[in-house]
Formats: C-alpha cells, sequence, structure tokens
C-alpha cells in the first residue's frame, strides 16, 4: 500500500514536466483567422492576436518592464486551402501560438464561391478552438481588414468585428455561430448560413447574409430583407424591420416579440403545403407624419401584415429557386409527415407551395399617440 | 559523542513519601510551605499548609480561633467544633498528600503520626469571567470561560439546572493529576458516547495535560487529520445548548474551552449567533460562509490552473486585465501564488503573536505597503492580489479558529495540484480530500454525517437552519436517549385552528 502510494506521489512530482503549459502570458492567442482565395486551391491565411500592454505597468513609475510589452500583431501567409494557419505559421511566432480562443472566422467571397468544404472538415476535427465562434463572409479582402490599422476603435478587430455580428445577432440577424453553421452544414434537408460584413473606410458593417449551398456561397440577402429571414427563421425581439408603404413614405417597426409557427400538409405529394403563420407584437419607432394615429393604428398594422407576407413569399420563392433551404423548411416537412421521402425532396422542394399568414398587433406608437 | 552523554540520573518523581516524615521533609524544601508548632494552652499541635494555595485570611480568621478554644483536648474535638461541612480524618498518605497540595490545612497532633484532620481552605485565584475573545458574539450572552474549572461548571450549571446534568471527574496525567470533567445530561446523552469519551480520557497515558485543545488532539479519532474532529468553544452558552441537544462536553481545568463531541463538519461553520437571528438571515449567512470557504481553498489553485494550462476559460472581456497584470510577473502562476499566499500567512503568524498595537502596524504594513509595493515592483500582479486578500478573508470567516486553520492549510495541497494537473489536479486533490473525510469519524459517528450517511432529517439545522418548530427532534447523528425535543402533536394543539381577527 506504502509502496502504491509512494508510486503515485513520485510520478506525479517527476512527470509533472512534462505537461504542456501554455501559461496566459507567454502565448500568442490567436482572436482571428481570414482567408483569402486565390485560385488553384491556394489561400492567404492572416491570423490576429490581441496586444494588451500597450505600455508599462500600470502604477509602477517605471519600475516592472512588462514582457509582453511587444508582442506581434498579425501574421499572414501563402498557403494550400485547409492548411491549420497555427501550425503553418507557428514557426513565426514570437512565442508559442494558441487557437484555444479563436473567436472570429472569415473567408473572402471568392472563398466562399470556391466551397468551405476542407475548412469546415478542419474546423469540425479541431479540439482546440471553441464551438460558439463566428463565422463571417468578408465583402472584400480579409488580410485587409484583420491588418488594417486605421478603425476609429483601439480594440482589436478581431473582438470588434465579433462584437458587432454578436450585438446584431441580437437583433435583425439570426443566430450564427459555428455549431449552428456545422448542424447545419452537416444536418439533411438544411443549408448554412453566415453574416456578411464588409469593411468601409474607418469601421466596418454588415452587409446582409450569406445563404450556401452546402459549402458553395449561393446567394446574398441584403442587409434590408433579413427581418424577415429571421422572422421566418426562428421567434426574437427587438428587431427593426422598415416598410416603405408608399414611395418615398416609410414606416419602421420595432418588434417586441415575432413567433413563428410552421404546418405542413402532404409532406409526400409533388407539390408540398407549408403553412406558415407567423405573429408579431410591436411598437412604431418612426412614421411618415400623419401616417399613424390611435384610429389608424388598425389599418397600419394591415399594410404591415401585407408587406411582411409579400415579403416573405418573395425570399421563399427566391431561395426554393436557388434549390437552397436555409430556413431548414424540409426538416420541418420532415417532422410533420409519415415516412417522409428523403430521396425525391430536393425535386419537391422547388415546387413547395409556401402560404404564410402574418398577424401584427401594435402595442404602442409613440409618445404623441 | 554527545549522543552517549550519560543521561542525568534519573530521578522518579513518582517516588512515594514513605511516610509522613518523608513528606513533610519533602515540602519543606519549598519556600512556601508552612509547618509550624501550635501550643495553645489546652492544646497543641502541628499545622502544616502550602501558603500559596490556602486562602490565609480564611485560615487565620475561621480555623485557628477554634484551636486556641478551651473545649478542645484532642483532634476529634477540633473536628467537632469547627463549623466546616467537610473535614477528613484520615491517616492515608496518598490523600495527605494530594490534599495539602490542592490547598487543605493538615492538623496532626504529634508530627510523626500519620493521624490528621484535613480542612479545605482553598484559595480560588484566576480571571474573572469576562467577553468571549476568539467566539465573540454581537448577540446573546458574552460570558466567556475562564481558566479554573469550578467556575466553568458555575457557568454550565446555571443553564441547566436540572439533576439530569451529570458531571463524570477523571485525573489525567502522571504527574500533573489535572482535573478533567465530562458533562452529560443523563437521558439524553447516548450511553455510548459518553462511554467512548470516558474510556478514551481515563486510558491516556501523558505526563501532563495543559489545555482542552490539547485533549482533543489526544483523545481524537484520527490524530494525522489536518480536520479538528471535535468543537472547541469558549462559549457557555453554546455548550449547554450542546448538552441540551444530547452530546457530551469535557472541561480540563486550567483551559478556557470547552470539548463538544461529536461533532460533525458542518458544525464547525454554524456560528452560535445563527440561533438569535431569524431563519433565513441565519440561512443566508450560512450558506455564505460555506460559499467563502469554497472560494478559499480553490480560488488560487484556480488561478493557478487556469493560468498554467487552461486559458480557454478566461472569459474575453476579463483576458485584458489578466494578461496587463501578470505582463511584468517574472515568475510561472505558481510561484507568484505560492509568494503571496506566504506572504500572507507570515502576516496573519506575526499579527497573531504580537500584541494588538503592534499587531495594528503590521496589518499596515503588510496590507499597504507589501501588497502594493509587490504589484508595483512586479511581483505579483494585482488581479491575484485580489484573489489572495480576498481568500485570506474568506477563510476566517469560519467560525472556529482550528477550522480557520485547516481552511487555509489545504490551499496548499491544492496549488501544488493545480501546478502539476491543472484542473484536473484541483479535481483529484478535492477526491482525496473528500476520501479522507468519508473514511473520518468523531467518537466513532460519521464526521460529515448530514451528507454521507445522507441523514435528510439532520440538514434542518446544516447549510440551512429551519424555524424551530421544525426542528423539534433532536439530531438523529447523536442516537439520543430521547429523540424529540418537544411533543409536536402537543405543540400543535396549543396552536389550534387559525381563526379570523376581526368578527364578521
Amino acid at each position: 500500500m506504502r509502496r502504491k502510494v509512494m508510486v503515485g506521489v513520485l510520478s506525479c512530482l517527476l512527470l509533472a514536466g512534462c505537461v504542456p503549459t501554455h501559461i496566459i502570458d507567454d502565448i500568442l492567442i490567436v482572436e482571428a483567422e481570414g482567408y483569402d482565395y486565390i485560385g488553384h486551391n491556394k489561400v492567404i491565411g492572416t491570423v490576429t492576436m490581441p496586444n494588451f500592454v500597450q505600455s508599462g505597468n500600470q502604477g509602477g513609475q517605471g519600475a516592472g518592464l512588462p514582457s509582453t510589452a511587444s508582442l506581434i500583431r498579425s501574421l499572414s501567409v501563402q498557403t494550400y486551402n485547409g492548411k491549420s494557419l497555427v501550425d503553418r505559421l507557428q514557426s513565426e511566432g514570437q512565442v508559442a501560438i494558441q487557437a484555444g480562443k479563436i473567436r472570429l472566422m472569415l473567408f473572402n467571397l471568392p472563398m466562399a464561391k470556391h466551397g468551405l468544404s476542407i475548412q469546415m472538415s478542419f474546423r469540425n476535427r479541431d479540439p482546440d478552438v471553441p464551438r460558439d465562434l463566428t463565422l463571417a463572409v468578408v465583402d472584400g479582402s480579409c488580410k485587409k481588414l484583420l491588418k488594417a490599422t486605421d478603425y476609429q476603435t483601439q480594440i482589436p478587430v478581431s473582438r470588434y468585428a465579433q462584437d458587432m455580428i454578436m450585438q446584431n445577432n441580437t437583433q435583425n440577424y439570426p443566430d450564427s455561430d459555428l455549431s449552428s453553421f456545422l448542424y447545419a452544414y452537416f444536418g439533411a434537408y438544411m443549408d448554412p448560413f453566415m453574416p456578411i460584413i464588409q469593411k468601409n473606410g474607418d469601421h466596418l458593417e454588415m452587409r446582409g447574409l450569406a445563404l450556401f449551398n452546402h459549402d458553395k456561397l449561393a446567394m446574398r440577402i441584403p442587409d434590408s430583407k433579413v427581418f424577415v429571414f429571421k422572422m421566418l427563421y426562428q421567434n426574437f425581439t427587438l428587431g427593426v424591420y422598415d416598410l416603405e408603404y408608399r414611395p418615398g413614405r416609410h414606416i419602421a417597426l420595432r418588434n417586441v416579440k415575432t413567433s413563428v409557427n410552421y404546418k405542413v400538409r402532404h409532406g409526400n405529394s409533388a407539390s408540398p403545403d407549408i403553412y406558415t403563420t407567423i405573429h408579431v407584437i410591436g411598437q412604431v419607432r418612426q412614421a411618415y407624419p400623419g401616417s399613424v394615429s390611435k384610429v389608424k393604428t388598425p389599418q397600419v398594422a394591415r399594410i404591415m401584415e401585407k408587406g411582411l407576407a409579400s415579403d416573405a413569399r418573395q425570399l421563399v420563392r427566391k431561395i426554393q429557386k436557388k434549390g437552397i433551404d436555409p430556413l431548414q423548411i424540409g426538416d420541418k416537412v420532415r417532422s410533420f409527415t409519415y415516412h417522409f421521402d428523403g430521396k425525391s425532396w430536393p425535386e419537391r422542394y422547388r415546387h413547395a407551395r409556401f402560404h404564410c399568414k402574418v398577424s401584427v398587433i401594435i402595442q404602442q406608437t409613440g409618445i404623441t399617440d | 559523542m554527545f549522543w552517549k552523554k550519560r543521561r542525568l540520573k534519573k530521578t522518579d518523581p513518582q517516588t512515594p513519601a514513605k511516610s509522613i516524615v518523608d513528606l513533610l521533609k519533602q515540602l519543606k524544601v519549598n519556600p512556601d510551605f508552612t509547618h509550624f508548632h501550635h501550643k495553645g494552652p489546652h492544646f497543641s499541635c502541628w499545622v502544616s499548609f502550602m501558603q500559596t494555595l490556602v486562602d490565609v485570611d480564611y485560615v487565620h480568621r475561621d480555623v485557628f480561633p477554634y484551636l486556641y478554644s478551651n473545649q478542645v483536648h484532642c483532634l476529634s474535638d477540633v473536628q467537632t467544633i469547627l463549623p466546616f461541612e467537610e473535614i477528613i480524618r484520615t491517616k492515608e498518605l496518598s490523600v495527605i498528600q494530594s490534599k495539602l497540595l490542592e490547598g487543605f490545612i493538615v492538623i496532626q497532633e504529634s508530627e510523626n503520626k500519620p493521624d490528621c484532620l484535613i480542612i479545605p481552605s482553598i484559595k480560588v485565584q484566576g480571571r474573572q469571567v469576562e467577553q468571549t475573545e476568539i467566539e465573540t458574539s454581537i448577540l446573546g450572552s458574552h460570558e466567556g470561560f475562564v481558566e479554573s474549572i469550578d467556575t466553568n461548571i458555575n457557568l454550565i450549571r446555571k443553564r441547566l439546572p436540572i439533576p439530569q446534568f451529570q458531571i463524570k471527574e477523571l485525573r489525567v496525567g502522571k504527574i500533573s493529576r489535572t482535573r478533567v470533567c465530562v458533562l452529560f445530561v443523563d437521558g439524553i446523552a447516548n450511553k455510548e458516547n459518553l462511554n467512548t469519551v470516558v474510556q478514551r480520557i481515563s486510558d491516556l497515558e501523558v505526563v501532563s495535560l495543559i489545555d482542552a485543545t490539547m485533549l482533543a488532539l489526544h483523545i481524537g479519532d484520527n490524530n494525522h487529520s489536518l480536520f479538528p474532529q471535535f468543537i472547541d468553544t469558549e462559549r457557555p452558552d453554546r455548550v449547554a445548548g450542546a448538552l441540551y441537544e444530547g452530546k457530551v462536553a469535557v472541561l480540563v481545568d486550567g483551559s478556557p474551552n470547552a470539548l463538544i463531541m461529536p461533532s460533525t463538519i458542518v458544525e464547525f461553520f454554524a456560528a452560535f449567533d445563527d440561533y438569535f437571528l431569524v431563519w433565513p438571515i441565519a440561512t443566508a449567512y450560512r450558506l455564505l460562509r460555506l460559499f467563502a470557504v469554497a472560494f478559499s481553498i480553490v480560488s488560487s489553485s484556480l488561478y493557478v490552473a487556469v493560468l498554467t494550462y487552461h486559458y480557454q476559460l478566461v472569459p474575453k472581456d476579463l483576458m485584458g486585465a489578466l494578461i496587463v497584470s501578470r505582463s511584468s510577473v517574472p515568475y510561472d502562476p505558481v510561484i507568484e501564488v505560492l509568494l503571496l499566499e506566504i506572504m500572507i500567512e507570515l502576516l496573519r503568524e506575526a499579527g497573531a503573536r504580537l500584541p494588538t498595537k503592534v499587531g495594528q502596524t503590521m496589518g499596515i504594513v503588510g496590507g499597504i505597503v507589501i501588497g502594493t509595493a509587490s504589484v508595483q515592483a512586479g511581483v505579483a500582479s494585482n488581479i491575484l492580489l485580489i484573489i489572495i486578500a480576498m481568500s485570506a478573508l474568506a477563510a476566517f470567516i469560519t467560525p472556529n479558529y482550528r477550522m480557520a486553520t485547516t481552511i487555509r492549510f489545504i490551499r496548499f495541497p491544492f496549488i501544488l495540484f493545480a501546478e502539476v494537473l491543472g484542473l484536473l489536479g484541483i479535481a483529484l486533490c478535492f477526491m482525496l480530500f473528500v476520501c479522507h473525510l468519508i473514511k473520518l469519524t468523531s467518537l466513532g459517528r460519521p464526521y460529515i454525517e448530514p451528507i454521507y450517511p445522507l441523514r435528510v432529517t439532520d440538514m434542518q439545522d446544516a447549510y440551512i437552519r429551519l424555524p424551530f418548530n421544525f426542528q423539534n427532534r433532536r439530531p438523529q447523528f447523536l442516537r439520543t436517549g430521547d429523540a424529540d425535543r418537544t411533543n409536536p402533536q402537543r405543540a400543535r394543539e396549543k396552536v389550534g385552528k387559525q381563526s379570523p381577527d376581526i368578527d364578521e
């Protein structure tokens, strides 16, 4: 017994040095990766590492020279598609580069059009990276976006971009992270999507949604129609929908609550019927003078209902034409149908009849009722 | 060589005096031993006593006048005429010796004859009953135990005015023969517990017994365990509460602490003041204490583990703060943590041993000068300083001092395990301690009782304190002679049905 304990204790002590350590200030923590496709299965990969220490030790009055003051901030390299950037760039790392806190992965448009299957296979295999990292397509060059130094903010661009996407996800944009992307990517009868961002001068901005056909970019939804997409995709709050009910006349609605409900009939027929019921409870944020009042509220709600329903129908028709299913309608049909015929679904999807019923309740129209 | 040095010639302190003459001769060496021949007109005798143990005023006033009385002609006359309830007439040498050294007066007719009278005249000297020092209380009684066992028993007996409250007196120590009293309420206290305590104390082979906590270490179930197995308290009200609950208490002469046994681990985190607060507040404070202890044990080791191995766990907004504060620290996290932990331990030890006024200076020097200076010099990081200070503070929230030292000490194995294996190491170390606690007993009763073995009824006074009307049964753990505190049925009948205040 005593010998066993001794062996345990000794092996603990003697093998202690064999466990690799990642001391927090002695590693380069990659926060963002960007992939620019340059043709022939080659990419330019860029990684950025935040640099926290700007000057000497706070309150140190010159004492205690920070040892991590001037770590490198970004690296980029040309390599083949699917190479782990952290491994590839390790030879250029000042200290060990670690991928455990990546929070942003960017792909430029050519990359997205070329297809992300190799990238996703690698990401799905890598145990280091977190599942809640944010994915985005960049309209422009990822390298330029990540390496630019002319942003207004002092916060590292990786954090800036992620913060921007995350806060939009709580409003108009649907939830998207690596885990939900991979779910839709690997799941049957569904396709993934991710937001599009763009560097515009000294700031970043959201440019709508990129819808994928399996791993390739198939179509884009402009920023103004993202509300409709999210409304059909999930229940949410605090989005803003702007309706131009007559040329030059706008009404904007902030939804306090939106709930969506799908029902399917004739799921195995050549043209299944998909019934969507959407309830929107909202408040009027802005309105053309005289267009909204207490008396006119029901009328405005009707206009809203019509606008939302036609937008929804248009959107679904578009994605049906492209043969992609980011709204996961196929999955809903499957769940409503006994002995669902999955093989013929892609063909039947194009002919599915989409019925949309929107009911809008306007709860409040602002201070001047 | 020095180990071959001849030992001092053995002098056995146990050498019993063969006769009264020997005894007197042995004692005469002491300057405070008084031994004189009283020669009266009717009666003459030898009086001997220890001047320092005897109340001299009392002897002069109440004993000597009777020796001069003309009614006295022999020792039996003295015995009848002296107005004392307890006068021993004996020839037993051992009795004479022990009584002499307790502060009795010995009167002999002739110096060489062992036949003598022993008259009690003990001088009680010691501290007045004062405020408690360690377990200070805000509400409730402020009396604390003192060093005299009789005063202590008096303090407890005041709170238990029943004949069932019994005391067993034992003598411990080969030389010291220290008085040890085992206190219990007959009919409530478990006989087995009582017998275990008495047996363990009477079987003790020690030279002397200085303090109650020392006794606790001697008679504990596991003397190597870091965890104290008996509660020591300096509050008579706490002892009285425990006795009513069915526990056994032990008092040692010369020690201002009582031991309460058996105890479970949760009792160490319950302050007696909890019973004076309304139950939601008392429960909140108990939970606060529990979390503080958990925080105190694992916070610094978590810091080591996360910063050394698991940078992924750091929230993004904390990342900057951690890296900036650590950027100028030249050491690994574990060295940094050990440095500050040891510094805090040094400060505490220095502060505890120094007089109050110097102790305050130590606090200032430690807290302000060393703390901030070490950060500015780049030896420790700001965040760690906060963590260490918080965990030190949290360790002292434990009401029991011995448990607080344990809590502070077991941080170190956690830190070492965290350095070796990260979070896995912390889990491993925690597992070791849990295994140890499961095996540990207090008077043969399981030490972590309400948790393992699970006793749901005892949970009502563990982490949470339910209102008193829920606690009408004594702890199952104690296996008391009488399980019910009150008769719940009668209590319910007395409350009766609720009726509206207002007639409608």
